[in-house]
């Protein structure tokens, strides 16, 4: 790699590393200022919604399968999404909801392959 | 790993890896596709891990490099991985509350990508305040851990596994969706909530089919605060008539 590279490399990783760190510390004080009790409320509102909004669009893009324009992934998907949410319903954990929905969106991306 | 508090964790980081492994199912599969595309575009392996050590940040991590490969001016390249980064900072933020005033705190930042942060957020609240670091620092680097070793085996044997298991790349990504679902579902909590989290979703995968995901994640959220925003403001209108 050129040095010019490594400049690009470095300057993406500075800023990528500043856009998570500067806001922790702008917001630690703010928290600072204002006194202990009013811990979560120092925060604003707008953005105790957006935070988790933020998961909730990385959600939305991660449900769109990397085959858009075949069937078999978007009802592969909706199964998955319908066999972790049963899990989840019955454990409230984290891990069992996630396999059971890999496993079972395996399952009918074998099955239906093996089908078709 | 259940999600209910729990205050006897003697070793909280052993609690952050163990509460942090259904990410590997996401991150392995993608940091291997990003060794392999690192490589193939002419970079060595050691390049390849050092990129993925140091942006650390999936999305600009294969824009940095595509754009590169397609000879675009390095200052472009810079902006345009940064701006797609840019939702990173409503995360730490969130989580502030919820800190110690430990000195690690803004280091460990690095490691606070989508995934970490949604674990976080669900997490930390319920966690002792003497163990969130601890949990914090196992989770966040067997995260980052796994995108580094992801990558370099993506580097090395990249072509190798993606023949021999074709299946793998395709069916072990669905541990994000399915990881992020079990996040979000305890925040369907009122009319407000779930009217802001649906047009969130439906947005987000709009956005997505239309080809302008990273545009798509920071357009949805504030979408959906908007309904939120609305449904208080008709709400509150209704009380007062």
């Amino acid at each position: 790699m050129s040095s010019e590279l490594w400049i690009a490399v470095l300057a993406t990783a500075i800023g990528t590393f500043l856009m998570r760190c500067l806001p922790l510390v702008w917001m630690r004080r703010r928290i600072r200022k204002l006194a202990e009790s009013d811990r979560i409320d120092a925060m604003p509102q707008w953005l105790s919604i957006l935070g988790p909004l933020m998961i909730t669009a990385v959600l939305g893009v991660s449900l769109v399968p990397s085959d858009p324009a075949s069937p078999l992934s978007w009802l592969a998907t909706a199964i998955g999404a319908i066999a972790t949410l049963l899990v989840w319903y019955r454990t409230r954990s984290l891990g069992w909801p996630v396999a059971a929905g890999v496993a079972t969106y395996g399952a009918v991306i074998v099955v239906a392959g093996m089908g078709g | 790993m259940n999600l209910q508090a729990t205050s006897d964790l003697s070793r909280p980081w052993l609690t952050g890896i163990r509460e942090a492994i259904p990410l590997l199912g996401g991150y392995i599969p993608v940091a291997i596709s990003f060794g392999l595309v690192t490589v193939q575009a002419g970079f060595s392996t050691w390049e390849a891990a050092l990129i993925s050590t140091l942006i650390y940040a999936g999305a600009s991590q294969f824009l940095f490099v595509g754009m590169v490969t397609g000879g675009a001016p390095l200052w472009l390249v810079v902006v345009m991985t940064l701006l797609i980064n840019v939702r990173h900072v409503v995360y730490a933020p969130n989580l502030a509350p919820w800190l110690t005033h430990h000195r690690c705190w803004p280091w460990l930042m690095h490691g606070l990508t989508d995934q970490v942060f949604a674990l976080a957020h669900s997490r930390l609240p319920q966690l002792a305040e003497r163990q969130r670091l601890g949990w914090f620092t196992g989770a966040a680097l067997l995260a980052w851990g796994s995108w580094i070793a992801g990558t370099t085996l993506g580097a090395v044997a990249g072509e190798w596994l993606t023949s021999r298991w074709p299946l793998l790349g395709e069916i072990m990504p669905f541990a994000l969706p399915s990881l992020f679902l079990v996040l979000v579902v305890p925040r369907f909590t009122s009319r407000q909530w779930s009217l802001a989290l649906c047009t969130t979703i439906v947005t987000a995968m709009l956005c997505t089919l239309a080809g302008v995901t990273n545009l798509g994640i920071p357009l949805a959220a504030i979408l959906g605060a908007l309904c939120f925003y609305a449904v208080q403001f008709d709400t509150r209108n209704r009380r007062q008539e």
